[in-house]
């Protein structure tokens, strides 16, 4: 059991030793699930994440803008990333969150399909935007490569930007 | 540094709020050239001003107002007579003198204005007299506003001194000053304040004298030291915490009020906090009557009332007792009418006369903020439109003095400012005519529009009725102005005029603009709050009072044809529930212009506390904010302006078709599951025995364990129910409740609903058919019985068997 305990302590000490090196050049990540693909926005631009409830319609907006929400005394506005990636919408599971991103005096809350994990990933391994997708106007900050998928890393800020 | 800083600050504050009581009290003076009191007030302001400025080292403004003073201590001695010439150049320097604060609050100097020409002629009314400047009125006019005591008691005796007398009376005066200071400044010691050390700058004051006899009392001099630091702690009145030197002066209020400088942004901030009070009050008045509900008779409750209707009441006091420190009388914007109607009147060559009524009026800052400019703009119309000429009016039997009443006063939760003039009046046809002309209207319009219509016209951009641009007015913008900035503030225009008579303009502004009272409105299953100040009235309509007019819905309100509008047309809210034969109608005016707003449902009046829907989402049409209701809901609050422009493009309300759609557009069936049928019970048994007996049929079967889970999986539209298999007794919503619920939406009027129950009774037969059930089939049934009727029901094609 002691045993145990020392192998378990001696794997905490050396995760936390490598953490220490790589606190700059590792970015830490929070991933979702849109559809069939994975996305991920950095984990300092989330306020919190919470489950679905009540929102109120507004008119006037795209599709993909469903409202606005009481988010404890302010309203904040609600947009659903399904629609804003034209996918079709679908309806609230178990699974679904409300993802309340903060950029500046900018919050908005995102509906996701499902959330995966937080990730850590190294500075190294996050790729540039695909070239098809062009210059300034792309929300894609870049693609981030793991052992065994690649997540698409948002820009926040473009995200929260008003584009009607 | 930083202590420059602040005493520059106060400096700027006493200043600006002298200067703005200056021009009133001037244009009075000119009417009154001889009363002393004001005299007096004037002359203590020029001179204040120059105290503090040669103190703060601005030698330009205190060039200025150092000649200003010398004008005035004449006058007040009677020396000279204040004519309108003389005033003209006084009131030329106040506003040099305006300039140069203004200049020093933007770069803490006052260079860059020239003051030399305006200094000369002030120079030379005051020399034009023919009298040199004696010392002793210098004396008089250093001594007199720090102590006001002796400028009432012992001012007359000056002239009859000789020299040495005057020293010796000087001398006292000092001493007597001296004594107050020292004990001023101990008390305030005491009191733990901040003194500011006698500076020993007081010599800069002194400078511009030229007797040498100032040299002598200007050194033990410590008196305008003092004179920033009461200022912190009262703004109306200079002499505020000397009870000894106000008490004399006769304009001084009996009772010094007490006030304290609080900066703006922390009101705000405590403003957002009561809002914010106000939305829990809501909340847990609502939580307190679904507990009295579900907990009828329990002894617990009264305390729990009790505590609530405190809570409540402690809130609306709090909120209207942080509302107040918000509120600033009217009588700061009224302050410089006076002097814009002198000036109109002389560069008009009309004679005008201005009467102010309940300046004490309180309105919020931010509106006292935003309504000088609407009021510049209807005063300067009524000065160059209003009233004509004196020959004019001559003519026309008037007086030849015409006059403008500005008045405020309180109406319910409004304030009413209202400006009369005894001028021309508005002619309606010219009016129309202009409008015309100008392209604003069509001829047909022109022809329905009534008088009072007609008058609403000169807020039409573009329009003027002036047969020229003049420097006043004639552009066609000003009343353009008026109306944007009324209706920004929630406001109502109304107008009304006689030819030859005279117009009367009101001008109706809610009280404040964070916490509203709002009328919440639904519409299908969404609600809205309107801003009660927009609502005229409610009315309660059916279906046929609708009239259709070129495609546009209006209907008749007493002697008046008001055009509809249906709000879910402007918020393109789908209509799935079947909209029954009554609708409410909210008669909105705004302006000058009504409508009438169709609605569902009216939930009630609610005091709500607007919320912006920030960056994201701002400048949607027709939505002013949002607000949270009792329950943590958000409900939109409508923009009356925007959805009155919208309103104006949208066509006839569909309301009256909206009923036929929902039954329409069934897909064809081409194969027996494309009918699909909903079983609802909570017996998993009996659910099955449905299923194996519709099975059978090859339809698509889609279960439900109670009514509410039924209502949610017909509400998703996955799936076009063809019928629905309903059992009557369910946990959570029962059958008859799940059959009312499904027959309120449009889409499913049609839709057949098949009791399958063990409930036997004629009553419970009753209640199906009511509930809107087609077929009732008990318990036990056989299979066959069962698929007959339903296929009875869809209309199942035979092919398919």
């Amino acid at each position: 059991m002691s045993e145990k305990l020392k192998e378990i302590i001696n794997k905490q000490g050396a995760q936390q030793e490598s953490g220490l090196d790589q606190t700059d050049n590792v970015v830490q990540l929070v991933g979702f699930v849109i559809g069939d693909e994975e996305y991920a926005v950095p984990i300092l631009a989330i306020q919190e994440i919470i489950k679905p409830f009540e929102w109120t319609r507004v008119p006037q907006v795209p599709k993909y803008v469903l409202g606005v929400f009481n988010l404890r005394g302010a309203v904040i506005p609600l947009i659903d990333l399904r629609a804003k990636f034209h996918l079709q919408s679908k309806k609230h599971s178990e699974d679904t969150r409300f993802i309340v991103m903060r950029h500046g005096d900018d919050v908005a809350g995102f509906v996701i399909d499902r959330l995966t994990m937080a990730i850590r990933i190294k500075k190294e391994n996050i790729g540039p935007a695909p070239d098809t997708v062009n210059g300034d106007d792309t929300i894609i900050d870049g693609v981030g490569k793991q052992q065994d998928k690649i997540i698409t890393i948002l820009k926040v800020n473009k995200l929260l930007e008003r584009d009607f | 540094m930083d202590e420059f800083q602040e005493i520059l600050q106060d400096f700027l504050v006493e200043s600006f709020e002298l200067v703005e009581k200056l021009d009133e009290d001037l244009v009075e003076l000119e009417n009154n050239p001889t009363d002393l009191d004001l005299l007096n007030g004037i002359f203590r302001v020029a001179h204040t001003v120059k105290g503090a400025s040669s103190f703060l080292n601005f030698d330009i403004l205190t060039h200025l107002t150092h000649h200003m003073e010398d004008v005035l201590n004449k006058a007040r001695h009677g020396d000279l007579v204040i004519t309108p010439d003389i005033m003209d150049v006084v009131l030329e320097s106040i506003d040099l003198m305006k300039a140069l604060l203004e200049t020093i609050r933007d770069t803490s100097a006052d260079a860059g204005i020239d003051v030399s020409g305006c200094v000369a002629r002030l120079d030379k009314v005051s020399g034009g007299d023919g009298n040199v400047e004696s010392p002793v009125s210098e004396e008089v006019a250093l001594e007199e506003p720090e102590e006001v005591v002796e400028e009432s008691q012992d001012e007359p005796d000056y002239d009859n001194m000789d020299d040495s007398e005057i020293e010796d009376e000087i001398e006292r005066l000092l001493q007597q000053r001296q004594a107050e200071d020292k004990a001023k400044r101990e008390a305030k010691i005491a009191a733990g304040e901040k003194v500011l050390a006698a500076p020993p700058e007081v010599d800069a004051k002194e400078e511009e004298k030229p007797a040498p006899k100032e040299e002598v009392k200007a050194t033990p001099k410590p008196a305008p030291a003092p004179t920033p630091a009461p200022v912190k702690e009262d703004h109306e009145e200079d002499f505020g915490d000397d009870p000894k030197a106000a008490a004399p002066a006769k304009r001084a209020p009996a009772t010094v009020e007490q006030t304290i400088r609080v900066d703006v942004k922390r009101l705000d901030h405590l403003m957002n906090l009561i809002g914010e009070l106000v939305l829990a009050k809501n909340r847990l008045m609502k939580i307190n009557e679904e507990v009295e509900e579900r907990y009828e008779g329990e002894e617990f409750l009264e305390e729990l009332n009790q505590v609530v209707s405190i809570v409540s009441l402690v809130t609306t006091d709090l909120q209207i007792a942080v509302m107040k420190t918000r509120m600033l009388p009217i009588g700061k914007v009224f302050n410089k009418f006076p002097r814009m109607i002198r000036d109109l009147s002389r560069e008009l060559n009309k004679k005008i006369e201005l009467v102010l009524a309940g300046e004490d009026t309180e309105l919020d800052k931010s509106i006292v903020e935003e309504i000088g400019d609407p009021l510049v703009h209807i005063i300067r119309n009524s000065c160059d439109h209003g009233i004509e000429t004196p020959a004019d009016r001559a003519a026309k039997g008037k007086d030849e003095n015409g006059t403008i009443g500005l008045k405020a006063y309180n109406e319910g939760n409004q304030i009413v400012i209202q400006i009369d003039d005894d001028g021309k009046g508005l002619d309606a046809d010219m009016l129309r005519k202009k409008s015309l002309e100008k392209g604003i209207i069509s001829e047909k319009e022109a022809d329905n529009m009534s008088d009072k219509e007609a008058f609403t016209l000169i807020f039409k951009p573009g329009f003027s009725t002036a047969a020229s641009v003049t420097s006043v007015s004639g552009r066609g913008v000003g009343m353009d102005v008026v109306k944007t900035n009324i209706e920004k503030l929630n406001g109502i225009i109304d107008i009304d005029s006689e030819m030859d008579v005279g117009t009367s303009m009101k001008l109706k502004i809610p009280l404040t603009l964070a916490i509203i009272q709002a009328l919440l409105v639904g519409v299908q299953e969404e609600y809205y709050a309107i801003p009660l100040a927009s609502v005229l009235e409610t009315v309660r309509i059916s279906r046929d009072e609708i009239y259709t007019v070129e495609g546009r819905s209006v209907m008749r309100l007493r002697d008046d044809v008001l055009s509809l509008v249906h709000i879910g047309d402007i918020f393109e809210v789908e209509r799935i529930l079947d909209a029954s034969d009554h609708a409410y109608v909210v008669v909105l005016g705004l302006g000058t212009s009504k409508i009438g707003l169709i609605v569902d449902t009216l939930v009630g009046q609610e005091e709500i506390v607007i919320k912006s829907l920030g960056d994201y989402l701002k400048g949607i049409d027709g939505i002013a904010g949002a607000t949270i209701r009792g329950d943590g809901g958000v409900t939109l609050i409508v923009d009356v302006v925007a959805l009155m422009q919208m309103a104006k493009d949208v066509k006839a309300t569909t309301m009256i078709e909206a009923s036929a759609e929902g039954s329409a557009a069934v897909a064809e069936k081409k194969k027996a599951s494309d009918y699909t049928i909903m079983i609802v019970d909570d017996s998993k048994t009996d659910r099955t025995i449905m299923r194996k007996s519709l099975e059978p049929m090859g339809v698509t079967l889609i279960e439900a364990a109670d009514g509410q889970e039924a209502l949610n999986v017909l509400k998703a539209g996955e799936h076009s129910f063809d019928a629905m298999l309903i059992d009557i007794e369910m946990p959570r919503m029962d059958g008859y409740s799940l059959a009312s619920e499904i027959k309120k939406y449009n889409k499913y009027k049609n839709l057949p609903l098949i009791a399958v129950t063990s409930r036997t009774g004629k009553s419970d037969r009753m209640r199906g058919v009511e509930s809107g059930m087609v077929e009732y089939i008990t318990k036990p049934y056989s299979a066959d019985y069962l698929a007959s009727v339903v296929q009875r029901n869809v209309n199942f094609k035979a092919e398919f068997l």
